[in-house]
């Protein structure tokens, strides 16, 4: 069974000697010394005594849940998806650094999932799917796995689309919006999703600048379309924001219009204001920060964002 | 292309295939408690999170205190140590991603808890590598074909088949070589003398615990409800671990092929001596059957028959 698909070579075997286990990205270990420094658990770390749902109206209250659940789905992604590539990292022999430093990250992202349904449930129901099924292309998957998976798919490419793409933008909306956040259950949760965020993101940016003298036209190339693809086909299909969906999908209104109003509420959440602001600053800073690598991303046409 | 990267190409291409075979159906994607036992060791996982550099009492570690020999030696233990704790990165992340493709709307207890364990495995590898590089200077190979043939098996490969059920995995991977592993820690925790080592098995093994326990609750979870062909599969994957794994010495040096056994058992036996965290064959030995016929009993609870094995050296077990 086991070692007979080992034997035939149905199984392909690992080529795992010499094992280096130093450090040799002093950065990136850095980040995974400091992840294990702020471990924290969602039951316990929350001050889940001062949410006080019923201080909110229906309204507020469905909208919020409706938001938290979406975020829910989106942290589950990096639970379903992203562990994959500390697979790659591993198959394809990465330095140690990453190795360990991923283990954290997948961990971090369990919390945050389970964090997030916990506040769902907790301002009265999580929802466990979109309103209506079709909506779930939009909001269930941004492909990493099947990307980490595939040896034709540059390792660059996946970190610039996921990390410096994917992840920052939606850490940039966090940043800008913490502060709406009033209440006090819901912004440390912000907060403490941010630490561990930022950390994810700063692993992305040292790895990739770490790898740019030795980046190839190809490499850039890769990253470049990766990077829109990303933009064009996750973002603006609306999986962190469905206000962002060029096509609208099936996502009803009142999915649309959740995050809005879980905003203002001060339960978490943005506002297409946030994002007319926070979207194109987003894509300016990505623009320049991989300017130095060769990288040059084009502007992309949204209907409500204008020519960003 | 390089060999290396040719050959890890070919890595991805084995995963991928296996990947495209699952169709994963997300929502309706359910978070609600199914196996409460399983949510508890997810509950104790995020409480009871350690330190290697900061939970060790590393400025009480005096290896000067040890001969060159000892140090030597216990230095090789704590190298083979690492890397048969290093596949548990891999291996875990292998099963969280099955679970994640198998269904949204089950499993979330295991998933979560699932999500912390490549963690724990990278602290443990954490806690070998700073021993044995404190006790001289970690070896990054067995410099021995057979050690290292026998100490890498495509256990990640395996989680990610569709054609194992997911039970059969957890109970060869989980319920027997877990458990060896977790009664193999707590055997050298009781040779250990060294108040520094201590402290390492005895968080590494708190940790294995839970891993241990997460195995026999999931089947406790799932095996009840395996048809005919479920069950077979179970015990044909343990016996198979147990044959062609365990008894050729994946986990205990004194079963490798003569000719692989050395330096690494002699190391052993002189680590062990001095109480830096090691067990004799004969206490190991006594490990493994006191395993075998743990496994054999608590599958019996579920009219799980495992089978006798033959050993040349072992005889019956």
């Amino acid at each position: 069974m086991l070692i007979e698909k080992e034997r035939t070579g149905a199984y392909v075997l690992e080529q795992r000697y010499p094992l280096p286990l130093s450090s040799a990205m002093p950065n990136v270990w850095e980040l995974w010394r400091r992840a294990k420094t702020l471990e924290w658990d969602p039951q316990t770390d929350i001050p889940w005594e001062d949410l006080h749902p019923e201080r909110y109206s229906a309204e507020q209250r469905l909208a919020a849940q409706m938001y938290w659940s979406r975020r829910t789905w989106g942290e589950y992604g990096a639970i379903s998806e992203s562990p994959a590539l500390l697979l790659r990292f591993c198959l394809e022999r990465q330095l140690p650094d990453l190795q360990f430093f991923f283990t954290m990250r997948t961990m971090e992202e369990g919390r945050h999932a389970e964090a997030s349904w916990l506040m769902a449930e907790r301002l009265g129901r999580y929802f466990p799917q979109p309103q209506n099924p079709p909506t779930a292309g939009a909001v269930g998957t941004h492909g990493v796995r099947r990307m980490a998976f595939d040896p034709e798919t540059s390792l660059e490419g996946i970190f610039a689309s996921l990390v410096c793409a994917a992840e920052e933008i939606l850490i940039d909306v966090f940043k800008a919006t913490v502060h709406k956040a009033t209440n006090p259950a819901v912004r440390r949760l912000m907060e403490l999703i941010l630490r561990d965020e930022v950390r994810h993101i700063a692993f992305g940016w040292q790895c990739l600048d770490a790898w740019a003298p030795s980046f190839t036209p190809e490499t850039v190339r890769n990253i470049e379309a990766a990077v829109t693809t990303m933009i064009e086909n996750v973002e603006f299909r609306g999986y962190r924001n469905l206000w962002l969906a060029i096509e609208g999908g099936s996502a009803t209104p009142a999915e649309i219009d959740a995050d809005r109003i879980s905003c203002e509420a001060g339960l978490g959440g943005n506002t297409p204001e946030d994002e007319m602001q926070v979207f194109p600053d987003f894509l300016r800073k990505i623009r320049k920060r991989m300017a130095p690598w060769g990288v040059s991303l084009p502007m992309f046409d949204h209907p409500r964002l204008g020519k960003v | 292309m390089s060999e290396t990267r040719e050959h890890a190409a070919r890595l991805l291409r084995a995963y991928q295939a296996q990947e495209k075979r699952f169709v994963e159906r997300r929502f309706p994607l359910e978070f609600v408690p199914e196996v409460p036992a399983l949510r508890e060791l997810y509950s104790q996982s995020k409480g009871l999170r350690w330190n290697p550099e900061t939970d060790i009492a590393w400025d009480r570690f005096d290896p000067s205190r040890y001969e060159k020999t000892t140090r030597e030696a216990a230095c090789r233990t704590w190298s083979r140590r690492a890397w048969s704790v290093y596949p548990g990165l891999t291996e875990s992340t292998a099963l969280l991603i099955r679970f994640c493709l198998e269904s949204g709307s089950l499993g979330m207890d295991a998933k979560l808890f699932l999500s912390f364990r490549p963690a724990e495995e990278a602290k443990h590898l954490e806690v070998c590598h700073m021993l044995a590089e404190r006790l001289g200077g970690y070896e990054p190979d067995p410099g021995e074909p057979g050690l290292a043939r026998i100490s890498n098996h495509p256990f990640g490969q395996a989680a990610l088949d569709g054609d194992l059920p997911v039970e059969a995995f957890v109970a060869a991977l989980g319920a027997l070589d877990d458990q060896l592993d977790l009664n193999l820690y707590v055997s050298h925790l009781q040779q250990a003398k060294d108040e520094v080592v201590r402290a390492a098995l005895r968080l590494i093994a708190v940790d294995r615990a839970r891993h241990v326990a997460f195995a026999w609750a999931f089947l406790g979870s799932r095996v009840p409800a395996l048809d005919a062909r479920g069950r077979a599969a179970v015990i044909a994957a343990v016996s198979d671990l147990l044959t062609n794994v365990v008894l050729v010495g994946y986990r205990n040096t004194w079963l490798l092929p003569e000719k692989s056994r050395e330096p690494w058992l002699a190391a052993e036996a002189e680590t062990a001596r001095h109480g830096l965290g090691a067990s004799t064959p004969t206490q190991e030995r006594g490990v493994l059957r006191a395993t075998i016929a743990q496994v054999r009993e608590r599958f019996a609870a579920w009219t799980l028959d495992l089978p006798r094995v033959e050993h040349a050296e072992l005889g019956a077990i």
